[in-house]
């Protein structure tokens, strides 16, 4: 279930014409009201207002994961800077999960990670969403 | 797993609707047409602020705001730029180690030229700035290129457009590579970025001369033509590519590089919308 669920969000997340979609409109509602972890129905089906990034993280805290996540996340950012829409507050993320995993800090350095991964990822879907969508704010 | 199916089927036909329905808005380089885009901006401010004469623009938001262009008025009384003006012109005037000048580089001298920038270059296939075209001129003599946001360049900026003052800005679009470029800029002009999802648009256009926070911002028609400014926010002298480079970060946004091609045609494009005001660099703003 909660495979469905994450992939659905994903799914929503990855292209702004998604975007406008009453299912992520319903979920930004969710997450805004009750922030993660909260069960919410949708449509006769029910879903959780984690983010894909914060599932991935929601793992055992041990040095492997926290790696991987931060190795994940640091992916996401160099892609992100390739479409050249990055956020601003996502270096100091990754740099601040980094310190943590050197300290062994793993919880800390997981929850950074997929909060920067999240960032970048909303990002690139940004860019995507732009790309269609511009020319809509230009007056006739 | 049906809903995935379905959101993907909706997904799909959103996205084949938006693509139709832009295809004739101008944003491809067979339907863009940069007069019609002059025209549809200058005719929704003066549609917007129909007490305001399309030249006053050049004043930016002291044009729409009348305490604020008061408060205006009273710091040009002496002008905080005008040092940098002074300074502007000892540089431009001084010769480069190889008996050479900047008036060597540029036609007319460099006096009374800020209306044409940005340019195309041809030879260059690229957007050229005034900033750009200054360092060129000084690595093209042997001289180090300058900081592109503050310092000697602002100066020599300000200078060149204090001796182009009241001439009426006529940047040109020659050929299809420009057209892409102005289109590029176009777009970076309109689309949302950063954390706060925010395009210039967002507040030059629709939120000029609306309250954000404290401030009010301007409308983005006669937005260049005062640059480079000296910002009491700054305390000192900056070219607009250092406020672009602020407003993205304003936004939450990694701010794209200063003199970077993204950067010169959204400054082709902006620049292209005020054509037909007149220059009145350097400014002061707040």
């Amino acid at each position: 279930m909660k495979k469905t669920i994450s992939l659905v969000a994903a799914l929503m997340m990855v292209s702004g014409v998604v975007a406008a979609h009453p299912f992520n409109e319903a979920f930004n509602e969710q997450r805004a009201m009750y922030g993660k972890g909260h069960s919410f129905t949708w449509n006769g089906q029910t879903y959780i207002t984690d983010h894909p990034e914060e599932i991935a993280a929601a793992v055992v805290a041990n040095a492997a994961n926290a790696t991987a996540l931060l190795a994940a996340a640091k992916d996401q950012y160099t892609q992100v800077l390739a479409v050249d829409f990055g956020w601003t507050l996502t270096k100091n993320l990754l740099k601040s999960a980094g310190k943590a995993l050197e300290t062994g800090e793993f919880r800390k350095s997981m929850d950074l990670s997929a909060q920067a991964q999240y960032h970048s990822r909303m990002g690139i879907a940004q860019y995507h969403q732009s790309q269609a969508e511009w020319i809509m704010a230009v007056p006739e | 797993m049906k809903i995935i199916k379905s959101l993907l089927a909706g997904a799909s036909l959103a996205l084949v609707a938006s693509i139709s329905q832009a295809a004739t808005s101008g944003n491809t380089l067979a339907t863009v047409d940069p007069e019609a885009d002059r025209s549809a901006m200058q005719s929704y401010f003066q549609k917007r602020f129909p007490q305001v004469a399309l030249s006053d623009y050049v004043n930016g938001i002291y044009a729409l705001d009348a305490p604020s262009r008061e408060q205006w008025q009273s710091i040009e009384e002496f002008p905080p730029y005008e040092f940098d003006i002074e300074e502007g012109e000892a540089l431009f005037n001084k010769t480069f180690a190889n008996g050479k000048s900047y008036a060597d580089c540029f036609a007319n001298g460099g006096i009374g030229i800020r209306q044409n920038f940005p340019r195309w270059d041809a030879s260059q296939g690229k957007v050229v700035t005034l900033e750009l075209a200054i360092n060129q001129c000084r690595k093209a003599n042997g001289e180090e290129a300058l900081g592109w946001k503050k310092g000697k360049i602002a100066q020599i900026s300000a200078y060149m457009a204090f001796t182009s003052r009241d001439n009426v800005f006529d940047v040109q679009i020659p050929n299809d590579k420009a057209k892409a470029a102005y289109l590029d800029g176009k777009q970076s002009f309109y689309a949302r970025r950063g954390q706060l999802n925010m395009s210039c648009a967002n507040c030059h256009i629709a939120g000029a001369y609306i309250k954000i926070r404290a401030d009010l911002p301007g409308p983005t028609l006669g937005h260049v033509t005062h640059f480079p400014v000296f910002r009491s926010k700054w305390g000192e002298l900056g070219t607009l590519q250092r406020r672009y480079g602020g407003c993205q970060k304003n936004v939450r946004g990694v701010p794209q590089k200063t003199q970077g091609e993204k950067f010169r045609n959204l400054e082709f494009f902006q620049t292209y919308m005020s054509n037909g005001l007149v220059v009145n660099g350097p400014g002061a703003r707040k």
